[in-house]
């Protein structure tokens, strides 16, 4: 049942976002490190101590931890969603709208761990946290990130599209990347390049999927009214959705045309106040290229199956060989490189960057006059989420 | 092996599939050293539904409980891994195959696993699968072969 129905439209801002770039190897840092280091940058720019936060959200480490870590005397509200990022946006707009808390310090630490490499286990301090308590997974199962090369294996069996398709959209988060300062991979790709790759788990290759990085996120969350007296422009929040259907098993899911993605798309056209013909950037999950086209065709750019020709159509190329997607020369997809070349940050790095854009302090990347962004976190399963954000 | 699940505590059998059972998937595990596929069937709608829960997702019926399928269906999704994690029998220098299988007994009801016997040239959606078993750590393991050479009932 999808309401339109969005009392908090406008009322929840997002003040500020603070990275600190991402590597694409063990670091010889904590998770904790990372976390701080975003969340110290995030309340420098806003001018607050951490005496000023009364809630706290975020996976890893936990919001106790991160309370102790950081020294914040007293919070009245703290949760620690599940990733991807999306659930903590949810969480943290609905406590300040309902009044649970007026000052949010959302963060993400992104870290290297076995769950998304195994070379994690070389580090002795990485393999405590290395597997839960289902112990490690048989290899027959399609659960986590075997579901979506399964659920690519259909894409391209339903649609009969080339390997190419998905290719664009390693192509263009590369080609982003390469303005991106703090992105983890930087090097040019090509069509050919992206053709050449190792497949991992065919029929997707090493650059379908996102690079385990290090590095944090944080933001700031707070009222309408009090980010209107911080330093920077505030980012509204339109409206925000976590889309599911019943069926959301990665083997059990009904189709691509049956996922969380379609919910989450109804709902947010109902909830927004405006949609793709007034974006000046779309920041579209691309943990797999796989769902970087389906959020495309989801979304509405185009038919189901015709991501790639919708890319093709809309590509930027340059002489090199690399080249970005502009939808109708305007729009960019994932300017800050995308999970695939910025780094997986399970979608931090995503409303980041659309933060970043709204407020003009996207550097050799801005869009220029960006005002309204559209941010599709998430792929297909419990974790397709939906927000829209405009400049105040 | 003549094993039955009465042989079997709670204790072994959870050791038997380390970290893969719950209270809800028991009688699954229990089935596989019979070597009996078994999914959740509700004894009032007839719908079948995985992975098992405590009620029927349909109508929300308690009567839920394990029931033989035939194990023969169409191969939906299919992935071949040239690595992944470390598993007796399973040698990623050939690409290893993991499929999605919709079961014959309901639109839509899938089990994944490997499929034995064939060339991964071979393994292809739309092509029609039977149930046969392996054995993993000491426990029955449902797998797929190929039968046939058309596919069927594709969704």
């Amino acid at each position: 049942m999808i309401s339109a129905r969005n009392p908090m439209k406008d009322r929840v801002a997002i003040a500020a976002a603070a990275t600190t770039g991402f590597q694409p190897r063990n670091t010889d840092r904590s998770q904790a490190s990372y976390v701080a280091e975003a969340c110290k940058a995030v309340l420098s720019q806003c001018g607050l101590m951490p005496r000023d936060v009364d809630g706290l959200c975020g996976s890893l480490p936990s919001a106790p931890a991160v309370q102790s870590m950081l020294g914040i005397p007293e919070v009245t509200w703290f949760a620690n969603p599940m990733i991807p990022f999306g659930n903590h946006v949810a969480a943290a707009v609905s406590a300040v709208h309902s009044g649970l808390c007026d000052v949010v310090l959302a963060y993400h630490g992104a870290y290297r761990m076995a769950w998304n490499t195994g070379s994690a286990l070389k580090d002795p301090f990485r393999r405590g946290a290395a597997f839960g308590a289902a112990g490690i997974p048989q290899p027959e199962s399609v659960a986590g990130s075997v579901g979506y090369t399964a659920w690519a294996s259909r894409y391209i069996h339903e649609f009969g599209v080339p390997r190419t398709s998905l290719g664009y959209v390693a192509v263009n988060d590369r080609t982003n990347a390469m303005a991106n300062p703090g992105a983890a991979m930087r090097d040019p790709l090509t069509m050919d390049d992206y053709l050449a790759a190792r497949m991992i788990r065919e029929p997707l290759c090493l650059y379908d999927m996102d690079i385990a990085v290090d590095g944090g996120d944080a933001f700031i969350i707070t009222t309408a009214e009090r980010a209107a007296g911080l330093p920077l422009p505030p980012v509204l929040v339109n409206a925000v959705v976590l889309g599911m259907t019943d069926k959301n098993e990665e083997d059990q899911a009904p189709s691509l045309r049956r996922h969380g993605q379609q919910v989450t798309v109804e709902a947010l056209k109902a909830k927004s106040d405006f949609w793709i013909d007034d974006i000046d950037v779309l920041l579209a999950y691309d943990g797999f290229s796989v769902i970087a086209l389906n959020w495309l065709e989801n979304i509405g750019f185009c038919e189901p199956g015709e991501a790639g020709a919708f890319i093709e159509d809309n590509w930027a190329a340059n002489d090199d060989g690399t080249g970005r997607i502009m939808i109708k020369g305007r729009v960019p997809v994932n300017p800050h490189g995308g999970s695939l070349s910025e780094g997986g940050t399970q979608g931090s790095g995503h409303l980041r960057e659309a933060v970043h854009q709204l407020q003009g302090l996207a550097g050799d990347r801005q869009v220029a006059g960006a005002e309204r962004a559209l941010v599709a976190i998430g792929g297909f399963f419990f974790n397709a989420e939906g927000i829209t954000l405009r400049r105040a | 092996m003549g094993t039955t699940d009465q042989d079997v505590s709670d204790e072994e059998l959870c050791s038997l599939f380390p970290g893969a059972v719950d209270r809800d998937s028991a009688a699954h595990y229990r089935g596989r050293l019979r070597r009996q596929l078994l999914i959740n069937r509700c004894a009032d709608c007839g719908t079948w539904h995985a992975p098992p829960r405590p009620v029927c997702p349909s109508c929300l019926s308690d009567r839920v409980a394990a029931q033989p399928v035939s194990g023969a269906g169409t191969i939906f999704m299919a992935v071949f891994l040239h690595q992944g994690p470390p598993a007796e029998g399973v040698d990623y220098s050939t690409p290893y195959p993991v499929v999605t299988v919709d079961l014959d007994e309901q639109p839509g009801l899938r089990f994944s696993s490997t499929v034995v016997g064939a060339p991964n040239a071979e393994i292809q959606i739309g092509r029609r699968v039977e149930l046969d078993w392996i054995t993993r750590g000491g426990a029955p393991m449902p797998v797929f072969r190929l039968t046939g050479h058309e596919g069927e009932g594709a969704a």
